[in-house]
């Protein structure tokens, strides 16, 4: 989400390298949602219910979610990244006290991409060693995990899976999807 | 041998006619053959030269286990030596030749070494070229590398191609319950039954097509098998993946897989890769691998037309090609009277030469009714022929020896020595297979792996035994993924022959000499083991080493029970207690570009790229890696190189000022109540007292008491800060500090965070930053000299309203600024701060410049924070708190790093200013150029300021004790010597009045 005192337009990673294709086809589907909101919240062990439950009912989430799992909203998501942290999706934190938690803005600090399509699985297992399938990964979870050399931050979402990727390395990791989406027939929205 | 195409039969689809060329013959096949099938129909004889003698070798077998038929497919830079023809997918298009060959394999010149093939024998090259006399005065080596070049010539394989590989790989990761690995009938069996119970499956086939013996055996029964079977997978939900290899088994049920996704097309679709190498993880494998049919060493058994007895039934059943019309079968077991009555039925003349003495009921009765001439107690002993077997002499049983028989003529020889079970990937997993006496083979022993073997892979040999074997292995992988026990009944019982199968290795005959080769692929002959065993090599992994036996792509899957058979006898032993060699992945060769995957070219490693690589590309920056980032390292102007651009953005920046980027250091956000805590122990100088709205420089140890690494931390409030570090050493810091909190440390209350992605950060510097900054900042009042002392720091916005946090920082020794913005803001700050920048004649710079701008400051980095110099080496040492604790504080107290000779941070310049000199130097005293010197050069610039060349270094003791000698600066293999001065690293404005300006 863009700065309310600035009228600058947010600059995305793959900016220069973003192609969206002319025709859909029907394998995988790569796009990447700019405008990213995204907020830490990180909490003691002690402060967990005390902090996380109001910080997270700030943006209209229920529940905490458990480890390596997302609880969301229509708009907003919360994902439990470490034991002790939280990513909030969609939505800016408040300042919380520092004795019960500490919030950061991430927003610029990761490349939002989303992959889905009868073959999303396949291309992220081409370079993921991750169990992707349903019943090891369910909707709404959550892995820190590493794909050529580079960690990544992955959540399947209603939407298919939501790829968090460090923004220095977007451009690498967009041209692997690429490459190997092309054989299953490659949309890009 | 002459091979015919039957007029009907086979699995091959004779609507579709496939054009291939062979030696640069266009020759024709159908779709469903493999490249050896279709030049066996078109009367190839002859498909290579072997290894060392250049004998002419035909097709052997009619899977991976071929040992002659070996060729080269493709050409430029898509040629593949050493393809296995038995296993090539014939294709519209496809070119394949002979190698090992000059001028081809019909006529090879390098046949004259089967002339003196006696001198060929195992450890000839050890023997002739580095122990006997003379050789062993001494020259041996010598010699053998004049040599080495045209024996390895002469000696080989095919030639790969030189040139890039053109395709591409890739790799995947999957993930299953129950891995079944082979499509056979115990196979298709196992998957069956395991995914029926609901538990998700991935068989795989090497073959082209599933159903495993199933396709040789050309019955409707069994084609209907497969179909019912692959039917009941896709509704079960299985997955199926054919021309997929399990070449290799691993810990916690991991598999390599190698599937080959275009190497049975002449034109892949564009995109399409080559092969991908996957990783499979399973819970439970099954291996439903099968069994290798074995030959037997007699005189000449390498000679084109001589094959495995199982493999002239496939070419005629699922191929449909006739492979010889007067065929003559050797056998020591019931397996080899299917083939033969086969060939029978498709027209040809068969005569077995059964070893045993008595035949089975059954097949007696099934010979008599059928017209098959059978003679037991016979074997073969000589084949004979130029290039291809016209005769064979056989040998009849005289007690326990063999004596000499008749000859009969043939074109075709049809070998059985037995079945060995495929357990190769069971023993990649360390487990020994154990021998069993009954069907001679070896076979798995008990063991703990979650692994199940099936079907003829445990010796089991008849069809619907095996089905019940793939049964059972799936009830047990069921069993053991659900936890409970396996029901009632037993495996199946190994074995399944009417008549008991008799040992035959060798065939011999006192006082005759005769060529037999027991490892066809490497030219290893019975001879070459008994030669190993006269030398001592009596284990049997000296024996394969000694010998080649079994080396490279046949790892051992054809001669090495025959060896070892030999190995036995010669000793005096049984088999088992001769043991077997260990087997190792591959199972089948796999291409070094499936390893690679997509991980090369551009993307060996992942570029990683500041938010304004595009902006100082399109400003003309040249870039430098650093680590996995992408650098500016110049800014060259019309004309200029990397030289004239370094030294006008040097006196630029000096001058006037100079915008770079920094985004690449290590950006750590620090936050929570003990924040103030954890910087002040990790710090070697103190930070408890460092006011809010203030940044310091620091440096923070190892354990061990060695500088870890430097940079600057910032502090925002009581809870709240910000720590820059190295670009080299961001991660480890990062990593330390959480290791730290985790493991040493977890009641702090404070949490790390990386935001180095999160931040793009800019270095104005130069006299006329401030001025820059005022231009850009909204409020100019936020960065005059009282708001914004040296090492202040403001959070504040830019003119065009973004927010960005300013530190006055100065690496390059001018009065300087580091600003960082969010990283999708960054261009919009390079935009404005150059638009200032140029309203004041600066410059872009690069890290070429910044490293002339530190040298002359005597600022240090990486090169000089090496892992192997303290704080004092440093000349940091004043910087240390002696009031507190701190990581490191204890052991820099050590003796050794407090010796006063110690190697410590000077500058150094030319004695001849006009001189140049080089990193990596070696300092020695005057003409002294002794053992390690007395310290090294780690960086070296043009300083500008100065005029001349300059460099930073260590050497013994320091400044004072060289001060006013002259030292000589080694670099013996590439600048040369030259004489140079040891001054203060503070070369260039050492009170620091620019920086505070």
């Amino acid at each position: 989400m863009a700065d309310s005192l600035t009228t600058v337009e947010r600059v995305s990673a793959l900016a220069a390298h973003y192609k969206p294709t002319t025709e859909s086809q029907s394998g995988v589907t790569l796009c990447e949602v700019r405008q990213l909101t995204l907020w830490q919240l990180a909490v003691w062990p002690d402060t967990l219910e005390a902090a996380a439950t109001p910080a997270l009912k700030g943006v209209g989430i229920d529940a905490i979610p458990g480890f390596c799992q997302a609880v969301s909203t229509d708009t907003v998501s919360a994902l439990r990244i470490e034991p002790c942290k939280f990513w909030v999706y969609g939505a800016q934190l408040a300042a919380v006290d520092a004795n019960d938690g500490a919030v950061l803005d991430l927003s610029h600090s990761r490349t939002h991409i989303r992959i889905h399509g009868p073959q999303a699985t396949t291309i992220l297992n081409s370079y993921l060693p991750l169990d992707l399938r349903e019943r090891s990964f369910p909707l709404d979870s959550v892995a820190s995990t590493a794909m050529h050399h580079v960690g990544v931050t992955l959540w399947r979402s209603r939407q298919g899976y939501e790829l968090f990727v460090p923004r220095g390395f977007a451009v690498s990791i967009w041209e692997l999807l690429c490459e190997a989406s092309e054989q299953y027939g490659l949309t890009i929205t | 041998m002459t091979g015919s195409r039957l007029p009907a039969g086979g699995l091959i689809d004779r609507s579709q006619k496939v054009s291939f060329s062979w030696d640069k013959k266009t020759l024709h096949g159908y779709a469903g053959d493999t490249l050896a099938s279709a030049l066996m129909a078109n009367g190839e004889t002859v498909f290579g030269r072997s290894f060392k003698y250049h004998r002419p070798r035909g097709i052997m077998s009619a899977g991976v286990e071929e040992s002659g038929a070996i060729v080269t497919v493709g050409r430029g830079n898509r040629r593949d030596p050493n393809v296995k023809a038995t296993t090539q997918e014939l294709y519209n298009g496809l070119q394949a030749s002979g190698q090992n060959a000059w001028p081809n394999v019909r006529t090879d010149f390098g046949a004259v070494n089967n002339l003196f093939s006696r001198f060929f024998s195992a450890g000839f090259y050890y023997k002739t070229f580095m122990g006997i006399p003379p050789m062993e005065w001494g020259k041996g080596t010598g010699i053998w590398m004049q040599y080495e070049k045209l024996i390895r010539k002469a000696a080989g394989m095919g030639v790969a191609s030189r040139e890039p590989d053109p395709d591409t790989y890739e790799h995947g990761h999957r993930f299953c319950d129950v891995l079944v690995v082979g499509a056979g009938p115990s196979g298709l069996a196992a998957a069956v039954k395991a995914a029926q119970a609901g538990l998700d499956v991935l068989l795989v086939e090497q073959d082209f097509l599933a159903g495993g013996d199933y396709l040789n055996q050309s019955s409707p029964e069994a084609a209907a098998k497969i179909k019912s079977a692959l039917e009941a997978l896709e509704s079960a939900g299985a997955t199926v993946l054919t021309r997929t290899t399990a070449f290799g088994l691993y810990d916690n049920g991991v598999a390599g897989l190698l599937e080959r996704v275009t190497d049975h097309v002449a034109d892949a679709a564009a995109h399409t890769p080559r092969q991908r190498f996957l990783t499979v993880r399973a819970r439970h494998t099954i291996l439903a691998t099968g069994a290798l049919e074995r030959t037997v060493a007699f005189g000449n058994n390498d000679l084109p037309g001589i094959m495995t007895a199982s493999a002239a039934g496939i070419y005629a059943n699922r191929y449909g090609v006739l492979a010889g019309q007067n065929v003559v079968i050797a056998t020591n077991n019931d397996s080899a009277y299917a083939p033969a009555s086969t060939l029978l039925n498709a027209g040809a003349q068969v005569t077995v030469l059964d070893a045993r003495a008595a035949l089975s009921e059954s097949v007696a009765g099934m010979l008599e009714s059928k017209g098959m001439a059978v003679k037991t107690g016979s074997t073969a002993l000589n084949a004979s022929g130029k290039k291809g077997i016209s005769a064979i002499e056989t040998a009849e049983k005289n007690n326990d020896s063999w004596r000499a028989g008749s000859s009969i003529d043939c074109d075709l020889l049809l070998v059985s020595g037995g079945w060995s079970p495929v357990v190769n990937l069971l023993s990649h997993r360390g487990v020994r297979p154990v021998w069993d006496a009954a069907n001679l083979c070896f076979v798995a022993p008990e063991h703990n792996e979650p692994v199940q073997m099936a079907g003829a892979a445990s010796a089991v040999w008849g069809t619907s035994d095996c089905e019940e074997s793939g049964n059972h292995a799936a009830e047990a992988a069921i069993a053991s993924i659900n936890s409970h026990a396996v029901a009632g009944r037993g495996n199946v019982v190994s074995g399944g022959w009417d008549a008991p199968i008799a040992p035959l290795y060798e065939v011999m005959v006192k006082g005759r000499k005769l060529k037999s080769f027991i490892d066809p692929q490497h030219d290893v002959t019975a001879d070459d083991v008994r030669l190993a065993h006269q030398e001592g090599f009596v284990s049997v992994e000296h024996l394969k080493r000694y010998t080649t036996l079994g080396m490279a792509t046949d790892q051992g899957k054809m001669g090495n029970i025959i060896g070892l058979a030999l190995m036995a006898e010669a000793l005096g032993r049984e088999i088992p207690e001769v043991g077997t060699t260990t087997f190792r992945p591959p199972y089948t060769p796999i291409s070094l570009g499936a390893l690679t995957g997509r991980g090369k070219g551009a993307h060996f490693k992942p570029l990683r790229r500041t938010p304004m690589h595009d902006w100082n590309l399109a400003n003309g920056a040249t870039m430098t890696e650093a680590g996995l980032w992408q650098r500016p390292w110049y800014f060259a102007r019309q004309g200029e190189g990397i030289t004239e651009a370094y030294i006008r953005e040097t006196i630029t920046t000096r001058k006037t000022v100079g915008l770079v980027d920094v985004t690449s250091l290590g950006k750590i956000a620090i936050q929570g109540p003990d924040a103030t805590e954890l910087i002040n122990r990790v710090y070697s100088n103190a930070f408890a007292k460092l006011p809010i709205g203030k940044a310091r420089y620091g440096i923070m140890l190892r354990d061990d008491g060695i500088v870890m690494d430097d940079g600057t931390t910032w502090r925002f409030s009581d809870t709240d800060y910000f720590m820059t570090t190295t670009t080299a050493h961001a991660a480890k810091v990062m990593v330390w500090l959480e290791e730290l909190l985790q493991t040493r440390w977890s009641d702090l209350k404070v949490h790390v965070t990386s935001v180095s992605e999160q931040w793009a950060g800019s270095a104005v510097a130069g006299p006329n930053s401030r001025d820059v900054l005022k231009d850009c900042v909204e409020d100019p009042n936020t960065v005059t000299n009282d708001a914004l002392p040296f090492m202040g720091v403001i959070e504040t916005r830019l003119k065009n309203g973004v927010p960005c946090r300013i530190a006055r920082i100065s690496f390059s020794g001018e009065m300087a600024y580091e600003m960082y913005v969010g990283s999708d803001y960054a261009e919009s700050m390079m935009d404005l701060l150059w638009r200032s920048v140029q309203s004041y004649d600066g410059c872009l710079y690069g890290t070429e410049a910044l490293g002339a701008m530190r040298i002359e400051k005597g600022h240090v980095t990486g090169v000089e924070l090496d892992g192997r110099v303290t704080i004092d080496d440093a000349g940091l040492g004043a910087m240390a708190s002696d009031k507190k604790s701190y990581i490191g504080s204890a052991l820099r107290q050590r003796p050794d790093l407090n010796r006063s000779d110690r190697p410590a941070l000077v500058g150094i310049f030319p004695k001849d200013r006009s001189e140049t000199f080089k990193a990596g130097s070696v300092l020695c005293a005057e003409n002294k150029m002794e053992g390690h010197g007395e310290g090294w050069i780690t960086a070296v610039t043009h300083s500008p300021s100065l005029g001349h060349w300059i460099g930073l270094g260590y050497i013994t003791g320091g400044y004072q004790p060289w001060n006013g000698k002259t030292v000589t600066a080694a670099d013996p293999v590439r600048r040369g010597n030259i004489d140079v001065e040891i001054v203060s690293p503070h070369m260039v404005d050492p009170s620091g009045d620019r920086m505070r300006g």
